[in-house]
């Protein structure tokens, strides 16, 4: 069966809906944590995770690690939306646009990748 | 920073939902009103402020841009093709960097953002019946000049440290021929992209603070929901007045930034 543009757009609209929702709902799990725990200039204990040490931690529901998590979710949920927008363009052999978002994912982590070398 | 946490999250989750509102209503990302308030009112150093603007505009463009695209009203098409252009243009911005002269720049644009501002207060003035509203039927219209334009937004956008949405909707409504509604939801659609190759960026520097961006993003997130009810109900002449404000306030912040050598660093 030929995969319409409808349903294509709706799998773009998928991914964003549930790619922010999910990231809205894991960062306001954390910050409920953080309140919840104690007084507010135990805030300023809250640091920054690093990468190896966040699934141990989220395994505990530590509410930073919560939170980052969250945060993380929400920079990938554009970068998801370009990978799904080629699988879709693709299922509709539509040449032309998965060669401009293929574009577009390339420019986008060739700019990552600069940055983070640099 | 205030006494009570609940009052400094409550405090940053108000301002987002204000900028997820305006931003989802207008196809902006919201920098503009997120990061003069956290540097002037929370104190937040300027990098850390525009890395949880980033992520706020992520916010924005994924929450909006997911009910648009729903209803029809993001142009997906048009907004990778242009996203392509402006992607180009904002490395192409970052390494032509040190020949350009920024507040010589800074003081064009707003000259350019004047004009385009006004061009659109006349048009909804003097044709606001026959407006065509998003679910007409449209043709986009040159092509070439609207990926140039698009690519020159990434430049500009690149250089100043500036969201492309102000540059964008112009674009594609005065040049490209699409109704008014179409571009604000197609620039919404675009500025998640855009802003996730900075952010990721910021994100590794240590600029994206869990405490400030995670109660602003979620604020966001609830008003950009609230805004793209509101702008599917709201006349497009509406829409259009507004972003035209939104316009001159911008280029008025250009100018100011320019005459104090804020493009200097």
């Amino acid at each position: 069966m030929p995969f319409s543009e409808r349903q294509g757009e709706h799998a773009i609209s998928l991914v964003l809906r549930y790619g922010s929702l999910i990231a809205t709902v894991v960062m306001a799990l954390g910050l409920g944590l953080m309140l919840a725990a104690g007084p507010a200039n135990s805030l300023l204990t809250y640091h920054r995770v690093a990468l190896p040490a966040l699934l141990p931690r989220l395994m505990h529901l530590d509410a930073a690690a919560l939170t980052e998590f969250g945060i993380i979710l929400l920079l990938l949920t554009p970068i998801f939306r370009i990978l799904v927008a080629i699988a879709t363009f693709a299922l509709e052999r539509d040449l032309k646009y998965v060669l401009v978002a293929l574009g577009v994912l390339a420019v986008v982590l060739l700019s990552i990748s600069f940055t983070i070398e640099g | 920073m205030p006494n009570s946490a609940t009052q400094f999250f409550a405090g940053l989750g108000v301002l987002g939902v204000f900028a997820g509102t305006m931003g989802a209503l207008l196809g902006i990302g919201g920098g503009l009103i997120i990061i003069p308030i956290l540097t002037l009112v929370y104190g937040v150093p300027i990098h850390q402020a525009i890395g949880t603007s980033l992520c706020c505009i992520i916010a924005t463009s994924s929450g909006a841009a997911a009910n648009y695209v729903e209803h029809r009203l993001s142009n997906i098409r048009l907004g990778m093709t242009l996203e392509l252009a402006t992607t180009v243009g904002a490395v192409a911005g970052a390494l032509v960097a040190a020949a350009l002269h920024r507040e010589a720049l800074a003081i064009l644009f707003a000259v350019m953002l004047c004009y385009a501002g006004g061009t659109m207060v006349r048009r909804s003035l003097k044709a606001s019946a026959t407006e065509p509203e998003a679910t007409a039927s449209y043709t986009i219209r040159r092509w070439p000049l609207g990926m140039i334009g698009s690519g020159v937004a990434g430049v500009v956008s690149g250089l100043l440290g500036i969201g492309g949405g102000p540059i964008k909707v112009p674009i594609m409504y005065l040049v490209m021929g699409v109704p008014f509604k179409v571009a604000t939801a197609t620039s919404n659609f675009m500025i998640g992209v855009t802003a996730a190759a900075s952010a990721f960026i910021y994100y590794s520097r240590g600029d994206v603070q869990l405490l400030l961006t995670a109660p602003t993003a979620i604020g966001v997130y609830v008003g950009a929901s609230l805004g793209t009810h509101i702008m599917r109900r709201t006349p497009s002449r509406w829409l259009i007045r507004l972003f035209s404000a939104i316009m001159f306030y911008f280029a008025i912040m250009m100018v100011w930034k320019a005459l104090r050598g804020g493009f200097a660093g």
